[in-house]
C-alpha cells in the first residue's frame, strides 16, 4: 500500500541523528508496527520503497528481526493517535467509539495495544451486527512520532433479517413446541436488534413477542432489553388452572454475572375445567405482577453437559408489588449451589448440588395471606439438574410437579352403584419452601465403543420437599417433620449423547420411609444444545436465549408412568 | 345396592356440609354484596334459612361462574344448570317453590322470566352504559389494578352493547325500548304484588328472591338520577316490598350469621358509594352532533396520519445524512 507519507515517516526518524534513544525506538517501533504480523491482524506492510538490491532487503530483514527482538524482550511503548472507523454506512460511529474507544486508547504499548486490539474485536463481533471485523494499526503522522492510527474496518450485515425456527421441548410442560422468530439487525444504527418470535406448544402452550435489545444506550455501558410477550400455559392437569400472561419486561443491567430485569405482567388465571380445588378457585382472577428481579450466577464448571470439575452458584431474588397496592405483593428468592469432583477413575465425576428457595407474600396481614399459585415452588420432573442451574423444579424419578401439598378437586356428584364412585383428582397446590438436592456420579462405560461415542453412565440420588408456610401455616413448621418428609429418589441411567441430541435411559425407585412402592423404568431425553432458562417465564428466558448461554436442558420424555407423590397428600381443610 | 343419582348424592352432600359457603363480590352500598348477579342468590339463601357464610371475591370481575356456593366437596356455579338457585331447585336440594303448590306454574315462569329477561337488561343498561362508569368500578374494579380495571370495564360495557343489540344508529331506540320494557314488568309485578307480601300467595318463591335481588340493587345502588330508579319509585308497593324485605333478611344477617370473609381476601367493609358517583345520562342531542364529530375525528385522524409520516421521512432522511459523512480527520489516506 503506497503512501506519500510513509517514507517520509521512514525518513524522518532515519535522518534526524541527534536523536534521543527512545525516539529511536520509538521510531523503530513505528517501522514495527507496519511490518508486525500476529493471528487475526493484518499489519501494513512497507511500502516497496525504492532501495537498491538485495542489500536493502537485507537491512529490512535485519531490521526486522531487530524489532521483532526487541518487542519479544522489553515494553515498546506507544500512543494512540487516532481511531478511524470505516466501512460503517448504518451503525453509528459512537457505537463503535463507545464499544472500544477506551480500551484502545489506555494500551501504553506495543504489546498492549495488540491484546486490546483482539479484545475490541472480539466485542465488536458480539454486538451481533457486523458480519466482519477487522482491526489494523497503522503507522501515526509523520509529525508525530510514536504515534499509531488504529483502523477499525467493518462489514455490516448484508442481510439484516435473520429468521430461525426449530422444536423444542419445555421440561416444565412435557410437550415439544414450534420456535420460530425473525430478527432485524441494526435497524437504526445503534446496534440495535429487534426480535419478534412465536412459539406454539402441543399442549396449547403458546407464546409472541417482540422485542427490541440496544447493547448500550447512552452512558448506560451494559445493554438493555425491552421484551413485550402475550403467552398462555397450561396446568390443567397437574393443578387445575390457565394461565395467561400479558407482560412488559425490561433488561436493565446485563453483565456475565449480574441481571437484572423488570417485569410488568398481568397474569390470568382461568379454570376452563370447572374442577378445580379449593384454594385454587381462590386463586382464579386477574394480577398485576410487577416485579425486579435480580440474579447473580457464577458458573466455573469446565463443561455444560458433562461437568468434570468446578462449581456453579445462582441466587435469585424477586421482588413483587411495585406498581400499587393492589398487585401481587410477594418476596421470592432461591439459592442453587453446584459442584463438580473429579475422581480419577473411568473418567467419573461426582457432580453434588443442593438448591433451596422461599416465596413470602409482603402484604399486609401478610402472615395469614396466601402466596400467589403460579410463583410457588414445584418440584418434580425430568430436566436433568446437572446441567440446569435452576434445580428448583427438577426431581428426577417424579412426574411434574408430583411433590408437595395437594387438596383434592371438585367433587361433581354422579350417579353411583353403591358406595363405588369415582374419586376426583388432585391439584398440585405447590409450597412457599422448598429445598432439594441431589448427587449424581458419572462414569465412562467400560467398552471402548461407548467411551468413543461419548456414551457414559450415570447414578444419581435426589431428595427434595416442599412445605407451604403461608396462610398461618408457618406456625405447624417444624423441622423435624419436614426432614422426615423428603422425598427421595435413586437411580441409574445411560446417557447417550448423540449430535442433536443428550438421550438419557433411567431407571429410577423411590426410597420412602414406607417400603418401596413400585421401580419405575422412564426414559428421558435430554436435549444438550445451547440452552436457556426453564422457559415459564417469557421476560427473563428472552434475555437468555440472546446472551446464548444459559442452563434449559430441553427435555423430552417418552413413555411412562412416573410416580406421584402418593405419600404426601396433605388436605387443607 | 342402591343406585344414587346425582341429584341424590348432591342432596346428600348438601346435608352433611359443615360449612356452606357463597362465594360473591364484594359489599357496597350498604348491600350484602352489590353484584346484581350475586344479590338474588344471597336472598335466596337467606329467604330458605339456611346457614351459610360469604366469601368475597375481588380479583375476577368478569368471571362467569360467579356466584357460587360451596357445600362439602361440591360446588354449584352460576354458569352451570342455569344458575345457583335453579341448580339448587331441580337438586332438590332447596325449592322454596316447592311449599306452594297452588301457585301456578305459568305464572310463575313467565314472571321469572320477564323479570330475568327485561328487568335485567334494564338494569345492566344502566349500569354499563348509561353510567359514567364510578358504581361499576366500586363494586367489580375497586381491587384490581388501574390499568386491568380500565381494560376490564371497557371490555365489559362493549359487551354489554353487544349483547343489547346497541349500535350507534339505534342507541336512542334501543334506549327507549328498554325503559319501556321496564316500566311495562313493574306495572305487572305491582299489580302481580298488590298487597301481599310476597308475589306468589304470601310465600316466597325463587321470583321474589330475583325481583327483590334486581329491586334493592336499584333503589340502593343506581343514583336518583337514574331513570329506571325513578320508573320504580312510581310503584310504592315494589318500593315496600324491597323494603320490608330488605330491613327483615339483611339486617337479621348482621346479629345471626355474620358475614365472615376469608382473610385472604381484602375484604372492604360495607361502604356507600364513593364520592365520585355522578350520572350523566346521554344526551339526546347526540344525533344532531354526531356530523360534527365526525368531520372533527377526520381532521384530527390525517393531521395524526401527516405527522407520523413527517416523522418517518425525518428520519430516513437523518439516517441517510449520517451515513454519507466521511471521517477522515487526518486527512491521510491509507488506501491503494
Amino acid at each position: 500500500m503506497a503512501s506519500a507519507a510513509d517514507p517520509a515517516a521512514d525518513q524522518n526518524p532515519r535522518d534526524a541523528e541527534p536523536r534521543k534513544p527512545t525516539n529511536e525506538v520509538e521510531a523503530e517501533a513505528e517501522v514495527a508496527e507496519e511490518e508486525y504480523e500476529e493471528d487475526d491482524y493484518e499489519e501494513e506492510d512497507e511500502e516497496d520503497e525504492q532501495l537498491d538490491g538485495p542489500a536493502a532487503s537485507a537491512a529490512e530483514q535485519e531490521k526486522i528481526r531487530a524489532v521483532f527482538q526487541r518487542l519479544s524482550s522489553e515494553q515498546v511503548g506507544i500512543r494512540v493517535h487516532d481511531v478511524v472507523i470505516k466501512g460503517n454506512s448504518k451503525t453509528r460511529d459512537e457505537l463503535i467509539e463507545a464499544e472500544v474507544l477506551d480500551l484502545l486508547r489506555a494500551a501504553p504499548t506495543v504489546q498492549d495495544l495488540l491484546r486490546a486490539a483482539s479484545v475490541a474485536t472480539a466485542r465488536l463481533r458480539q454486538l451481533d451486527v457486523f458480519d466482519a471485523v477487522k482491526i489494523t494499526l497503522d503507522a501515526g503522522p509523520p509529525e508525530l512520532p510514536g504515534t499509531t492510527n488504529v483502523v477499525i474496518e467493518v462489514v455490516e450485515a448484508a442481510n439484516p433479517v435473520t429468521g430461525t425456527a426449530g422444536v423444542y421441548s419445555k421440561p416444565e410442560a412435557r410437550s415439544w413446541s414450534l420456535e420460530g422468530s425473525l430478527k432485524f439487525k441494526n435497524l437504526f444504527g445503534y446496534g440495535d436488534i429487534w426480535d419478534a418470535s412465536g412459539a406454539y406448544g402441543w399442549d396449547q402452550t403458546t407464546e409472541v413477542g417482540v422485542g427490541v435489545s440496544l447493547p448500550r444506550f447512552k452512558s448506560i455501558p451494559t445493554p438493555l432489553m425491552a421484551w413485550a410477550s402475550l403467552s398462555s400455559q397450561d396446568w390443567l392437569k397437574f393443578s387445575s388452572y390457565k394461565e395467561r400472561l400479558l407482560g412488559l419486561s425490561f433488561g436493565l443491567l446485563s453483565t456475565v454475572n449480574h441481571d437484572l430485569s423488570y417485569n410488568l405482567t398481568w397474569r390470568m388465571l382461568t379454570d376452563p375445567s370447572r374442577a378445580a380445588s379449593t384454594s385454587i378457585r381462590r386463586q382464579l382472577g386477574h394480577n398485576l405482577l410487577s416485579a425486579l428481579k435480580y440474579t447473580y450466577k457464577i458458573d466455573e464448571r469446565d463443561s455444560y453437559l458433562r461437568p468434570t470439575k468446578g462449581y456453579a452458584f445462582q441466587s435469585s431474588s424477586q421482588v413483587g408489588g411495585l406498581w400499587d397496592s393492589k398487585g401481587l405483593k410477594f418476596f421470592r428468592q432461591e439459592f442453587d449451589v453446584r459442584g463438580a469432583v473429579p475422581l480419577g477413575f473411568f473418567n467419573s465425576a461426582l457432580n453434588v448440588g443442593l438448591g433451596a428457595g422461599v416465596i413470602l407474600p409482603l402484604a399486609k396481614g401478610f402472615m395469614n395471606s396466601s402466596s400467589p399459585v403460579p410463583d410457588r415452588f414445584y418440584l418434580g420432573g425430568h430436566s436433568s439438574p446437572v446441567c440446569s442451574l435452576s434445580g428448583l423444579s427438577s426431581l428426577l424419578g417424579f412426574r411434574t410437579r408430583g411433590i408437595g401439598p395437594t387438596e383434592s378437586r371438585r367433587l361433581i356428584p354422579s350417579e353411583s352403584d353403591g358406595d363405588s364412585s369415582a374419586a376426583p383428582g388432585r391439584d398440585y397446590l405447590g409450597g412457599d419452601l422448598a429445598v432439594s438436592a441431589f448427587a449424581d456420579l458419572s462414569f465412562d462405560l467400560p467398552l471402548k465403543l461407548f467411551r468413543d461415542a461419548g456414551i457414559h453412565g450415570h447414578a444419581f440420588l435426589t431428595a427434595g420437599n416442599l412445605v407451604k408456610l403461608s396462610e398461618g401455616e408457618y406456625k405447624k413448621f417444624s423441622f423435624p417433620e419436614f426432614r422426615s418428609t423428603f422425598r427421595s429418589t435413586a437411580g441409574v441411567g445411560i446417557i447417550l449423547p448423540t449430535k442433536l441430541f443428550r438421550v438419557e435411559a433411567a431407571s429410577s425407585v423411590a426410597l420412602p420411609a414406607l417400603p418401596p412402592v413400585a421401580a419405575w423404568c422412564r426414559s428421558v431425553i435430554h436435549s444438550g444444545r445451547k440452552a436457556e432458562g426453564p422457559k415459564r417465564k417469557p421476560n427473563h428466558n428472552k434475555r437468555s436465549r440472546k446472551a446464548g448461554n444459559g442452563d434449559r436442558s430441553r427435555t423430552i420424555c417418552l413413555a411412562v408412568p412416573q410416580r406421584d407423590d402418593e405419600e404426601n397428600h396433605i388436605d387443607h381443610a | 345396592m342402591a343406585s344414587v343419582t346425582a341429584a341424590e348424592a348432591a342432596a346428600a352432600e348438601w346435608e352433611e356440609a359443615a360449612r356452606k359457603v357463597l362465594v360473591a363480590r364484594k359489599p357496597c352500598f350498604g348491600l350484602p354484596t352489590a353484584c346484581p348477579t350475586c344479590l338474588p342468590v344471597y336472598v335466596y339463601l337467606r329467604m330458605a334459612q339456611v346457614p351459610f357464610d360469604i366469601d368475597v371475591d375481588t380479583s375476577f370481575p368478569d368471571a362467569d361462574h360467579i356466584p357460587y356456593v360451596e357445600f362439602g366437596d361440591c360446588v354449584a356455579f352460576n354458569n352451570e344448570k342455569g344458575g345457583v338457585i335453579e341448580y339448587l331447585k331441580e337438586d332438590k336440594i332447596l325449592n322454596l317453590n316447592s311449599k306452594h303448590p297452588s301457585a301456578s306454574s305459568p305464572d310463575v315462569l313467565s314472571t321469572k322470566a320477564m323479570v330475568s329477561t327485561w328487568l335485567a337488561d334494564a338494569l345492566q343498561y344502566e349500569l354499563w352504559v348509561v353510567s359514567d362508569g364510578s358504581i361499576a368500578h366500586d363494586i367489580y374494579f375497586s381491587d384490581l389494578s388501574w390499568p386491568i380495571g380500565k381494560i376490564l370495564h371497557w371490555k365489559k360495557a362493549r359487551d354489554v352493547k353487544q349483547l343489547l343489540g346497541i349500535t350507534k344508529l339505534n342507541a336512542a331506540e334501543r334506549e327507549e325500548e328498554i325503559y319501556q320494557r321496564a316500566s311495562a314488568a313493574y306495572d305487572a309485578l305491582s299489580l302481580r304484588l298488590g298487597d301481599q307480601t310476597y308475589l306468589f300467595d304470601n310465600s316466597p318463591t325463587d321470583v321474589d328472591a330475583l325481583f327483590l335481588g334486581h329491586a334493592l340493587f336499584v333503589l340502593n345502588a343506581l343514583p336518583d338520577t337514574s331513570v329506571l330508579r325513578g320508573t320504580l319509585q312510581k310503584h310504592d308497593n315494589l318500593v315496600n316490598f324491597a323494603e320490608h324485605h330488605k330491613a327483615q333478611l339483611l339486617e337479621s344477617s348482621s346479629s345471626g350469621l355474620g358475614s365472615s370473609s376469608d382473610p385472604s381476601m381484602s375484604s372492604n367493609p360495607r361502604k356507600k358509594a364513593s364520592a365520585g358517583r355522578s350520572y350523566k345520562p346521554k344526551p339526546r342531542a347526540k344525533k344532531e352532533r354526531t356530523e360534527e364529530e365526525k368531520t372533527f375525528r377526520r381532521r384530527a385522524k390525517y393531521f395524526l396520519a401527516t405527522q407520523l409520516v413527517a416523522v418517518l421521512v425525518f428520519l430516513s432522511l437523518l439516517g441517510g445524512v449520517d451515513s454519507s459523512e466521511l471521517e477522515d480527520d487526518d486527512g491521510i489516506d491509507y488506501e491503494d
